[in-house]
């Protein structure tokens, strides 16, 4: 029952990376743009250095911790985590080659515990696609040394049976959800309860880090901006005096100024047609 | 009511050679005329004017290199400035989102002075959610509010309710260029606006993406409903929107 240990890391960035709004940039294929590239640090108790094709990228990168995001051109990467200071060549911690970056994607790589305990890099796709007003979209990652789990929204399992390395994603109403992650199909509280505040338009995107087995079970968390929609219509109005159309009553008036009409040419032709007999 | 006289002729003589029908005929082309005025002034509708300001005037241009505060990983992206490359690590804490909600909004040339409450979007219309009640207009929560300095404050007022009659946004559509409107936040500041548009779109084409978008020139949509009004769904078939962009 380790109390909940809620490290929310502020990746507040525009989703878009740089494909933003100009048209020239829209018509290139997808292959040809960047893609934002994240970094998370999911392994407790080791700060680590990130060489990204042999580059020292990140310096003393701490846990619980979310860097970026890179600016990547589509490509294979060779990435290298070590303890600080050390030599990416001969004493590497993690090392991943030819990792796949496609184009025009967002992706958070993160470094973390598999389910045995080993220190491993997955890439996760994140899904930054527009959510409906009033929206925000949860993800939650399974990133832990741990069993799988269910994850709880005010009791009630929202997101079940999740294992290392899965997400399981849902757009909710934007605002607070209680949230807890118990073992799968049990009571067994093994994070939380915590509330968890879900902004309009963004992803939260929650990891559950560490290893049961250390007690070192704990929670980071990024979000990206950018993904709000606007609502589909504003009805303001149920009573009709403000439509410009004619009421009744003019029809009426209409109506009887014709009549008024007749009534004097009926007249005139039934006078000229008495006066001539 | 009386034809129009020949000079020289008397009424009663004129009355005895025609009768009355020319005195009747006139009543009735009176009442024409002043019938097709009335109708034609009712149904002017709304007019439009002006442009409202949006984000495509200030996107960067793609010829231009887009500052970029992230590390590239590449050639020429080496330790060249010295020391580690830059990549921005965010540290724990939950983002700052906290938003000014707008509390009262005036506008003096059309006497409007309401309070204004926080709304977000109907569930089950995915619409925004107007208030009903008869003096208050709503401000979309989601969206920018007073302390923002880009993006489209939103605020939506009924022009009338079936129930209550005319509602806060009644006379929207008077509100002319150049007009002064000023909104009042919770902390006590004011910001002072000068109307500089008014649009009408029918509902299904309105651009909605731009009226409630988060980015470009920091500027007040105020959005009601006008055009006719269908009294089988009870709703009307435009939006009028006025948009105002900030003084002083």
């Amino acid at each position: 029952m380790q109390p909940l240990r809620l490290g929310l890391v502020g990746g507040i960035v525009a989703a878009t990376g740089l494909g933003i709004a100009a048209p020239a940039v829209a018509v290139e294929s997808s292959a040809a743009r960047n893609s934002s590239v994240y970094v998370v640090h999911g392994i407790p108790g080791q700060p680590v250095d990130v060489y990204v094709n042999g580059e020292k990228t990140l310096t003393d990168f701490a846990p619980a911790k979310v860097a970026g995001p890179l600016d990547l051109p589509a490509g294979s990467y060779d990435i290298v985590l070590t303890k600080p200071g050390e030599d990416p060549e001969s004493a590497p911690l993690l090392e991943v080659d030819d990792a796949e970056v496609p184009g025009g994607a967002n992706l958070s790589l993160v470094a973390h515990l598999n389910a045995d305990g080993e220190p491993t890099l997955t890439p996760f796709v994140n899904d930054v696609s527009k959510v409906a007003a009033g929206q925000a979209r949860l993800i939650v990652r399974h990133t832990a040394a741990a069993p799988a789990v269910d994850v709880r929204a005010g009791g009630e399992p929202v997101f079940r049976d999740l294992t290392n390395p899965n997400e399981a994603k849902a757009d909710v109403p934007a605002g607070t959800l209680n949230v807890d992650v118990v073992l799968a199909g049990t009571d067994d509280v093994v994070l939380g309860p915590t509330d968890l505040t879900l902004a309009e338009g963004t992803v939260t995107i929650v990891y559950a880090i560490g290893s049961a087995e250390d007690d070192t079970l704990a929670i980071t968390s990024q979000v990206i901006r950018g993904l709000d929609s606007a609502p589909d219509g504003v009805p303001a109005g149920t009573g009709g005096l403000a439509d410009p159309g004619l009421p009744t009553w003019w029809y009426g008036l209409l109506a009887g100024s014709v009549l008024v009409l007749l009534a004097g040419i009926a007249l005139g032709v039934s006078r000229r047609t008495m006066s001539r007999l | 009511m009386r034809p129009v006289n020949d000079v020289g002729v008397p009424t009663a003589a004129r009355r005895r050679r025609y009768g009355w029908y020319p005195g009747v005929i006139a009543l009735g082309l009176a009442l024409l005329a002043i019938t097709v005025l009335t109708g034609w002034r009712m149904t002017r509708g709304v007019e439009e004017f002006g442009m409202p300001p949006t984000s495509s005037g200030v996107a960067p241009s793609p010829s231009e290199p887009v500052p970029d505060p992230t590390f590239r990983i590449g050639p020429g992206a080496s330790t060249e400035t010295g020391g580690p490359p830059l990549v921005p690590v965010q540290p724990g804490g939950p983002p700052a989102v906290s938003t000014v909600a707008p509390v009262r909004l005036s506008i003096p040339t059309v006497r409007l002075n309401a309070p204004v409450k926080p709304v977000g979007i109907d569930p089950d219309t995915r619409e925004l959610a107007v208030p009903e009640a008869r003096s208050t207009v709503g401000w979309y929560r989601y969206g920018p509010g007073m302390d923002a300095d880009s993006g489209s404050l939103v605020i939506a007022g009924h022009v009338d309710s079936l129930t209550q009659g005319p509602g806060p946004f009644f006379r929207l559509a008077e509100v002319g260029a150049g007009a002064r409107i000023s909104v009042r936040a919770t902390d006590g500041s004011v910001r002072g606006f000068r109307v500089v548009s008014r649009e009408v779109f029918r509902k299904s084409k309105a651009p909605y993406d731009r009226l409630f978008a988060r980015d470009g020139p920091f500027r007040l949509t105020l959005v009601t409903c006008g055009g006719g009004f269908d009294r089988k769904t009870g709703s009307y078939r435009d939006n009028v929107v006025v948009t105002a962009v900030p003084v002083g």
